[in-house]
């Protein structure tokens, strides 16, 4: 019989860096959970690309085992992103366990995204427990962490376990702390049956895997479940642990966190933040699921090879299986043929989408510059939301724009406040206020236009302040602003998928670094070929491409006519990254180099 | 009714190799000329077995390497070897290609009873510098006379120029041709240096020890030698060759017009039935009877004949074409508009101020795989 008050269910809040995963993997390796010899490093980031970037981006649940007081323990780890686009996972997170861990690195203290975090986690009347991380560092400041996170977060860090997870130090006081501090769950399995679908993933042979959080009653193979928000019926063919592969198991009972497989061949039926019943008396009312998440970020996303249109559809669908906040709809270009138009939390979001489209459906893609969702109000009254720059209607039409902006809280030491208000200043941002939180850190708001932080905010803020500032933002509505449309002429043909919204004030200088970016990246054609940034008829920067030269086979020697014509088919070849606009070829990266247009200016 | 054929047959040897040289060709010596030659026959008497009396052969062509170092003993064995078996027009097109130090008037005189009546010269330039740089054997001085000696035997002559050399743009080019015209050359083939890895001149240029034209250069230094000829009277018949009205190498015409051939010696190329195949191009698997082919789909025929034919003024007739539409083309309709293309009764022309250019406009005729 198991026992609830020998379950802890908790995750791990912290910022970026601030060693989650490390501290996840010492867990996972004190608990014996994972022998040594399958011990990789940061074993819970499964995705390479979380490995390579050092971020986790998909919860990946795991099941301790820990020996406290001479009994058993089962504790049910959900790993946390801790990256300011993934609020929506880590709240998806929350919502299953009790408690959270609130690791904070010695040697930066709270950080901007932590305190979001943890007033998520305040708000799911989650226990918190402080740990303070990197106490091996040589700059380490155990005693400014914990008056931080007693001062800023008003949390009592007095007693809260210093460690390093790095080198194993005090780790097995971090396991302490959870079964002492983080109340075991709470339920019951004569109840019907009440799991919240936290996350769920496609496994091709066994259909869609919903993981769950059993609230109350049981769940076991031969079940007949219903999902009660989208009234689909299932019968279960599998449910289980994970250890942290998963590992089938004969029940999941109250309190429990697991995984139902039950042959879920439509990807749709599976709803995150839906709650899971049984047909046979089922729960009357559902759990309270998430928030639909709005994109706030969007791009167009087309394959090099427009062939591939039907598989780039495939991979969108497979990856919004897991990642509810993913939209998707069809859209068409005439530079690009068809693709989508995708909404995502983020550029990072973005980012992490168009990179496992690439690794994991093996797509070549090209995604076009990203924008944010205006409002624009037409002379006829009509209120259009434009995320794609080439549906903005003409000038005359438009009697005003309306952009999304955020509040912005920044953290930083007083040393760089000069330098980030200089930088919200030219990122348009209107000053709110400014607050010593103590002596080594300074928090500022700033509203900004949420157009100007996607475009390279992280990165100059990141470089101005040596990358001692932290921030994140919520959405505060629309204001209006004067915006304007650029569009890129190539031989005088527009080129749709390289249009831009931005404020009329920046317009010359991106219409400048477009043209060069584009007269860089564009290679010679066989006539001369001028790149013109224009807003409306007037244009506004101009660049030209000169002429091919030279690209001519010399001699056959002795009749070979098949190495000729095996060249030229090579040559055919490497065309297919190229893009027609017109009659000029653009090769697919020169699409994606308008996205990273910061980076080597 | 018989059919034409062209013959082609590949000497290897070189004297000493050129300093750009990526080919298969080497020095060799006398035995293993003997031996090469001894096969050479054999696969003609051989090969020859399937053509019977169906074939007549209109051209021949022994090229290299360089044919003209075999002594008039060899050179007559190899020729035999084809009177003997193969029936060829009195009037045929019969070209040697020759390097200026390897000519003789001994040589000559055998040639013309062997029946050649077009030599091909590979002068490459008149710069005394530059062709000891690249490695010939000859000083322009040689060159002039051995090719006033080839014009007392032969009225058809060729010759070649490089394009690009160190320091040779078009006035310099302009007046290597003047002299060669007036030494009564009907024909000139001009070529781009080409620079291969693992020639001396790749290192010499990495070295910046020898300093080519830039690819602009090179355009505009050929496209003033291609205007000068073209007022000297001389007709730019194929991206690469210039000549006289009737001068026009007839041997390589039936390459481009995708007419028949066959070929013998070392990696020598043949097209028959619409089938290519080639010989090894290592000695010991060419003794072996090695050979590669390749039968062309409909496609792929079409692919040559719009590479082939672009590449000449006679064009490309779109109604031989049996499976690309160019009309379904957007690159080809592009084309049209920008004059890059010219039609003309189905004749598909390039126009030859992108001649320079033609891999990038034929490959984009080619059709998607």
């Amino acid at each position: 019989m198991k026992d609830l008050s020998h379950i802890r269910n908790f995750c791990i809040i912290a910022h970026i860096d601030h060693g989650k995963s490390t501290l996840a993997d010492r867990l996972i390796e004190l608990t014996g959970t994972v022998s040594k010899r399958d011990m990789q490093e940061q074993i819970l980031d499964s995705m390479e690309l979380e490995r390579e970037k050092g971020i986790t981006i998909k919860l990946a649940p795991t099941r301790l085992v820990y020996e406290y007081n001479g009994e058993e323990y089962i504790l049910n780890l959900i790993d946390t992103p801790g990256h300011v686009d993934f609020t929506y996972e880590v709240s998806r997170s929350l919502t299953a366990c009790e408690g959270a861990i609130l690791l904070v690195d010695a040697s930066q203290g709270v950080e901007a995204q932590t305190l979001a975090n943890t007033y998520l986690a305040l708000d799911n009347n989650l226990e918190i427990v402080p740990v303070i991380n990197k106490i091996d560092l040589p700059s380490a400041r155990i005693e400014d962490a914990k008056n931080e996170i007693e001062e800023v977060i008003g949390l009592d860090a007095d007693d809260c376990p210093c460690i390093s997870a790095k080198e194993g130090t005090n780790v097995d006081q971090v396991l302490r702390a959870i079964v002492e501090k983080i109340p075991s769950p709470i339920g019951d399995d004569e109840k019907p049956l009440k799991a919240l679908i936290f996350d769920s993933h496609y496994d091709n042979f066994k259909g869609a895997i919903c993981l769950i959080r059993v609230f109350d009653g049981t769940v076991k193979a031969g079940d007949q479940i219903l999902m009660l928000q989208t009234g689909k019926t299932f019968e279960v063919t599998e449910v289980g642990i994970f250890v942290p592969n998963t590992k089938q198991t004969e029940i999941l009972s109250a309190g429990e966190v697991g995984y139902v497989a039950a042959s879920i061949k439509t990807i749709s039926d599976v709803k995150v933040g839906d709650t899971i019943t049984l047909t046979e008396n089922p729960a009357k009312e559902a759990l309270a699921g998430y928030k639909e998440i709005q994109p706030v970020v969007f791009c167009g996303i087309f394959t090099v090879d427009g062939a591939k249109y039907n598989d780039l559809k495939d991979a969108l669908e497979k990856l919004k299986l897991n990642d509810a906040s993913l939209q998707f709809s069809p859209e068409v270009s005439s530079a690009l043929g068809f693709g989508f138009r995708c909404g995502f939390l983020g550029l990072l979001h973005l980012e992490i989408i168009t990179e496992r489209l690439e690794r994991e459906f093996d797509l070549d893609i090209i995604t076009t510059a990203p924008s944010v969702s205006y409002h624009v109000y037409k002379t006829n009254g009509e209120m259009l939301e434009v995320s794609n720059p080439s549906n903005l209607p003409p000038q005359v039409e438009i009697s005003r724009i309306e952009e999304p902006i955020v509040s912005t809280s920044i953290y930083t030491p007083p040393e760089y406040v000069g330098a980030i208000m200089e930088l919200c200043q030219d990122k348009r941002g209107e000053y709110k206020d400014m607050q010593y939180l103590d002596k080594k850190r300074v928090e500022l708001k700033y509203i900004l236009p949420l157009g100007e932080i996607i475009y390279d905010f992280f990165d100059s803020l990141k470089s101005r302040t040596k990358g001692y500032a932290s921030f994140d933002y919520e959405f505060a509505g629309f204001m209006p602003a004067e915006l304007v449309k650029v569009d890129l002429l190539l031989n005088g043909e527009k080129c749709d998928a390289l249009s831009l919204i931005v404020h009329k004030d920046k317009a010359y200088n991106r219409g400048r670094e477009l043209t060069e970016r584009l007269k860089k990246i564009i290679p010679r054609q066989l006539f001369e070929v001028p790149i013109q940034a224009c807003i409306g008829s007037k244009i506004i920067a101009r660049e030209t491409i000169s002429a091919m030269r030279k690209d001519v086979l010399a001699k056959c020697y002795g009749g070979d006519i098949t190495r000729k014509r095996k060249l030229l088919e090579k040559q055919k070849e490497g065309k297919k990254r190229m893009r027609k606009i017109g009659s000029v070829e653009i090769p697919s990266e020169a699409f994606m180099s308008i996205l990273k247009l910061d980076q080597d200016k | 009714m018989r059919k034409e054929i062209s013959i082609y047959v590949h000497i290897p040897f070189c004297e000493h190799k050129c300093a750009y040289c990526a080919f298969n060709s080497f020095c060799a010596t006398q035995q293993e000329k003997e031996n090469y030659l001894k096969l050479l026959c054999g696969e003609i008497a051989e090969k020859s077995k399937q053509f019977s009396n169906k074939y007549v052969v209109k051209t021949i062509y022994i090229g290299g390497g360089t044919p003209s170092v075999l002594s008039c003993e060899q050179i007559s064995e190899v020729v035999r070897a084809i009177y003997d078996n193969f029936d060829v027009y009195d009037n045929a097109e019969f070209t040697i290609e020759a390097n200026p130090h390897s000519i003789s008037e001994e040589k000559l005189k055998c040639w013309k009873s062997l029946r050649v009546n077009r030599v091909s010269v590979g002068v490459q330039t008149l710069s005394d510098k530059n062709l000891s740089k690249i490695g010939r054997l000859h000083t322009s001085k040689m060159a002039i006379e051995k090719i006033k000696l080839v014009r007392k035997y032969f009225a058809n002559v060729s010759c070649d120029l490089l394009v690009g050399l160190e320091g040779e743009d078009g006035k310099t080019l302009c007046k290597h041709a003047k002299q060669l015209l007036e030494l009564g050359i009907k024909h000139i083939s001009c070529y781009f240096l080409e620079i291969y890895q693992n020639t001396p001149i790749f290192d010499m240029i990495q070295n910046k020890k020898y300093l080519p034209l830039g690819d602009e250069e090179q355009v505009a230094a050929f496209n003033k030698l291609a205007n000068y000829l073209k007022d000297a009277g001389l007709e730019r018949y194929e991206i690469s060759n210039f000549a006289y009205p009737q001068f026009e190498s007839k041997h390589n015409s039936n390459y481009w017009a995708r007419g028949e051939y066959v070929g013998f010696g070392l990696s020598a190329h043949s097209f028959l039935n619409g089938k290519r195949f080639w010989n090894a191009d290592n000695i010991d698997d060419y003794k072996n009877g090695v050979t590669t082919s390749e039968e062309l789909s409909l496609t792929e025929e079409d692919e040559e004949k719009i590479m082939l034919g672009l590449r000449c003024n006679l064009g490309v007739d779109v109604k031989s074409l049996k499976k690309i539409d160019l009309n379904k083309n957007p690159y080809f309709q592009d084309y049209l508009k920008q004059g890059i293309l010219t039609q003309e009764g189905g004749l598909v022309k390039l126009n030859p101020m992108f001649y320079q250019m033609s891999n990038t406009i034929i490959s984009n005729l080619f059709e998607d795989k």
